[in-house]
């Protein structure tokens, strides 16, 4: 499986990931009209890497804004991850916040509510 | 026809507090365009990065859910409009406002959604956003996943307030307003 470097537009997080290390990172906002698009070649990524590896994954999101339809792609990859750790796997999610913005931390919350494995909710100055 | 008078315009801009208003057949580029100004007006504004995200946000779901609704119904351009307002209401809270021609059982629908979602407190509209989240996916629908509004409601510090206006086609003009 490919890595994924996709840099950041208007309306689009820039997303990495690095198979090697097992980390799928994301930084900015996502409120595209069509989610579908940019979410895909994600949950592709992770499905792909829970199949095929037994080493940790971890997300390291720096998300700011989400549009409902980008939170509800988010929604179906913790389920990815939830159902991953419930089988065993070791996952996690680091999202990292500016502290000025407790909307971020808000968000961030109501998907960790839903989450049993690691989840991480940090203020950043 | 008569020039544009311009200067009324203005005087009602300025007494309405409308910082940012458009009119027209709406894009997604416009969107992300219009979007980007009005970052930037809140931030010259001094807004709390929280309360400006909210406006945002439902800046945001108002005029996708638009979008999402003009190519459902496969609207041409000229019915495929939005007016679209943003200002500030006498107490200096910000409001936005977004309207476009509906289907009359359309705009039926979404006064009695509006008119249900208004009798929820906070609690009660987040167990109703958590139930729509995990609703299977409507392919008939879009990908707005019938979320916008009850988002929108959320972040609304007073319950939506909404119109309907007959057209002479026999379509409606609905509009939606917030007070963030």
């Amino acid at each position: 499986m490919d890595d994924l470097n996709i840099p950041a537009s208007v309306s689009t997080p820039a997303i990495q990931s690095n198979w090697q290390a097992g980390v799928l990172a994301m930084q900015g906002d996502s409120y595209p009209e069509n989610s579908y698009e940019l979410f895909s070649p994600v949950f592709e990524w992770i499905q792909a890497f829970l199949a095929q590896e037994s080493k940790p994954l971890s997300m390291e999101l720096q998300l700011v804004y989400l549009n409902t339809s980008s939170i509800k792609f988010m929604m179906d990859i913790f389920d990815l991850l939830e159902d991953a750790h419930r089988k065993g796997a070791s996952v996690a999610v680091n999202w990292r916040y500016d502290r000025q913005n407790e909307r971020i931390a808000e968000l961030a919350e109501e998907f960790r509510e839903d989450c049993t494995f690691p989840f991480d909710i940090i203020a950043k100055n | 026809m008569d020039s544009p008078d311009l200067f009324t315009l203005r005087k009602n801009f300025t007494e309405k507090q409308i910082m940012l208003c458009f009119n027209g057949p709406i894009s997604r580029s416009l969107i992300e365009e219009i979007g980007i100004a009005l970052k930037n007006y809140l931030t010259a504004e001094h807004a709390q990065p929280s309360e400006a995200m909210d406006v945002f946000a439902v800046y945001i779901e108002a005029t996708q859910n638009i979008r999402h609704y003009t190519m459902l119904r496969g609207y041409a351009d000229a019915d495929a409009s939005a007016t679209v307002v943003i200002s500030r209401n006498e107490s200096g809270r910000y409001v936005v406002s977004a309207g476009n021609t509906v289907e009359a059982e359309d705009g039926r629908v979404l006064m009695e959604r509006i008119g249900a979602l208004a009798c929820l407190d906070k609690t009660e509209l987040k167990r109703v956003y958590k139930e729509q989240l995990r609703k299977p996916r409507d392919p008939a629908a879009g990908s707005g996943a019938g979320l916008g509004l009850i988002d929108i409601a959320r972040k609304a510090t007073a319950p939506l307030a909404a119109t309907v206006t007959n057209l002479d086609d026999g379509r409606v003009f609905f509009s939606l307003c917030a007070v963030i």
